[in-house]
């Protein structure tokens, strides 16, 4: 009971990074980027491909860190990828929504779907089908209950990590919404853009932080399913069917409803892959999705719009 | 000349070659209250929309303070000393009182107590429901919320679109009281109504504008007391019926 636990809020803490970018365009943006995925999967590639570079350079950096599976090399790799995976972000938005954005939300999605294939594809040609991982040192899961109580607890230093880093992110994120002036107005303009603007906040500002920081975010849950599970280049479109959920689950447009609503899609893949198997696991998301909109058709968090 | 706004030959509309504000043209003087009034599709909200860059201007100018304003996007408005408070949804719901407030003066790059305090002593209702989400509030208290966000800005001009929409008499009372406050505190204020009497009441002058350019520009006073013009113009918003065309 307590495995599939901390086993579901793993898979939810990944999910719900991912989930807090994808709310954001939805709220700000205002269009469901189904592109979104493909940017997890870019930012865990483009930390491996760092790390590689680093590791090369000097090869310490490869040496893993006290229990930890990898080393400072992938940590320094997984800063490169956030800068990159958010100019990637920027780039899609400049070069592809940001033209087509007077069109309509309709032929936004639809473009996001043809970024996403182009994107995946062209994560196949560059780094090929075969799984990857940052490390092939082998980590043994640390008992923390033994199997009397409630079916005993084992996590491995890579898990606690993923689970505390995540924490730390939502934190930081929260307050810099919560007290900065550009988190602020990215609030404002999520809940009205018109007065948003007429108040001096400039929409286009707004526009380049959201995909920046939905960038990050991406690349950070990308780096830590790379971390917890493996790489494969369509790890994006895999993630993207839990990460919506996550966002109407939560509430489109609330971070703690994106962070809730990942670890319980999260907690929701991990009991159904103990109870119905795991080929069931993305149903079993979305049977929980389903039974929380009928008592909150808004989601957890959600406004009503 | 003591201009806080002249609109000359204004031409703007939503769509292309789809015209609402037809060359109008106005000059606010500094220091009054002016207001916009005349009948539902006139293009009241428009034109004062148009001067805040909310809806697309395809010829004329607006110059504010003797500065063209007619390209500055609307986000630059307050920068240049113009604050629009738009008729519905013009507060921050999900934001608290607060909130709303410090996002305006740290917008503005302002000390955040410099900026709200002064306008906290002049609604102080704001002052003790400043935790409160704006969504909470009620109608009246909103609109003093929108004002209150405005002055923020430390605007010449203040534009407002329909303060009194959705309120009592009683609160537009309260509204267009503060608005005088605003007045006397030296800001020039420019109203749209549709609620005739109680604007006439308020204003030093108004124009009434019909199928998007003034038709008469006169102070308060001369269109109270103009029976032809409360009959073509304003109906029965004075209070008094039009009288009927000998047949």
């Amino acid at each position: 009971m307590l495995q599939i636990i901390a086993d579901g809020l793993i898979i939810g803490s990944v999910i719900s990074l991912g989930a807090i970018g994808l709310s954001m365009t939805l709220s700000i943006v205002r269009f469901s980027n189904f592109s979104h995925g493909e940017l997890l999967g870019w930012g865990a590639y483009l930390a491996l491909t760092a790390a590689t570079g680093l590791t090369s350079m000097n090869a310490g950096l490869a040496a893993p860190i006290g229990p930890f599976s990898f080393g400072w090399g992938l940590l320094a790799a997984g800063v490169v990828a956030c800068g990159l995976t958010a100019l990637l972000a920027l780039a899609l938005d400049t070069l592809l929504f940001k033209r087509l954005r007077k069109q309509g939300a309709i032929t936004l999605v639809i473009a996001s779907f043809g970024a996403a294939l182009a994107l995946r594809n062209l994560l196949l040609f560059w780094q090929g089908g075969v799984p990857q991982y940052y490390s092939q040192n082998l980590q043994i899961a640390i008992p923390l209950l033994p199997r009397s109580v409630w079916g005993g607890l084992r996590v491995t230093p890579d898990q606690l990590f993923v689970l505390t880093l995540t924490l730390v992110t939502v934190t930081g994120l929260h307050l810099f919404l919560r007290h900065s002036t550009l988190g602020r107005s990215m609030r404002a303009t999520a809940i009205n853009p018109g007065l948003a603007r007429v108040t001096g906040i400039d929409p286009e500002r707004v526009l380049r932080a959201t995909w920046l920081i939905g960038g990050v975010l991406a690349a950070v849950a990308g780096v830590f399913a790379g971390i917890t599970v493996q790489l494969r280049p369509t790890m994006g479109v895999e993630l993207l069917l839990p990460l919506f959920a996550a966002v109407i689950l939560g509430g489109i447009g609330s971070i703690w409803g994106a962070v809730l609503g990942g670890l319980i899609v999260g907690l929701a893949e991990s009991a159904s892959v103990s109870v119905v198997g795991a080929e069931y696991r993305a149903a079993a998301a979305f049977v929980v999705l389903i039974a929380i909109l009928m008592v909150r058709p808004n989601g957890l968090f959600g406004e009503k719009r | 000349m003591n201009l806080a706004l002249e609109i000359v030959d204004l031409q703007a509309g939503y769509e292309p070659g789809l015209l609402i504000v037809r060359g109008a043209s106005l000059q606010i003087q500094k220091g009054e209250i002016f207001a916009i009034l005349g009948p539902n599709g006139a293009g009241k909200s428009s034109l004062v929309k148009a001067v805040a860059g909310l809806v697309p201007i395809a010829s004329g100018r607006n110059i504010l303070d003797g500065r063209d304003i007619t390209k500055t996007p609307a986000h630059q408005m307050v920068f240049n000393g113009l604050a629009f408070v738009p008729q519905t949804e013009n507060v921050f719901v999900n934001l608290s009182v607060a909130e709303n407030l410090e996002l305006a003066a740290s917008v503005m790059k302002a000390n955040r107590r410099e900026r709200v305090d002064p306008v906290y002593a002049m609604f102080p209702d704001l002052h003790r429901q400043r935790g409160l989400p704006a969504g909470q509030l009620s109608g009246g208290q909103r609109q003093m919320l929108a004002v209150a966000r405005a002055l923020i800005a430390r605007p010449s001009l203040l534009i407002l679109d329909e303060p009194s929409a959705g309120l009592s008499p009683k609160l537009v009372d309260q509204v267009f009281s503060k608005l005088r406050e605003v007045r006397d505190s030296g800001v020039t204020v420019l109203l749209v109504e549709q609620n005739v009497k109680a604007a006439l009441a308020l204003a030093d002058r108004a124009a009434v504008l019909v199928e998007g350019k003034e038709r008469i520009v006169a102070t308060s006073a001369a269109l109270l007391a103009d029976e032809r013009i409360a009959a073509l113009y304003l109906g029965r918003h004075t209070g008094r019926q039009p009288r009927k065309e000998p047949s």
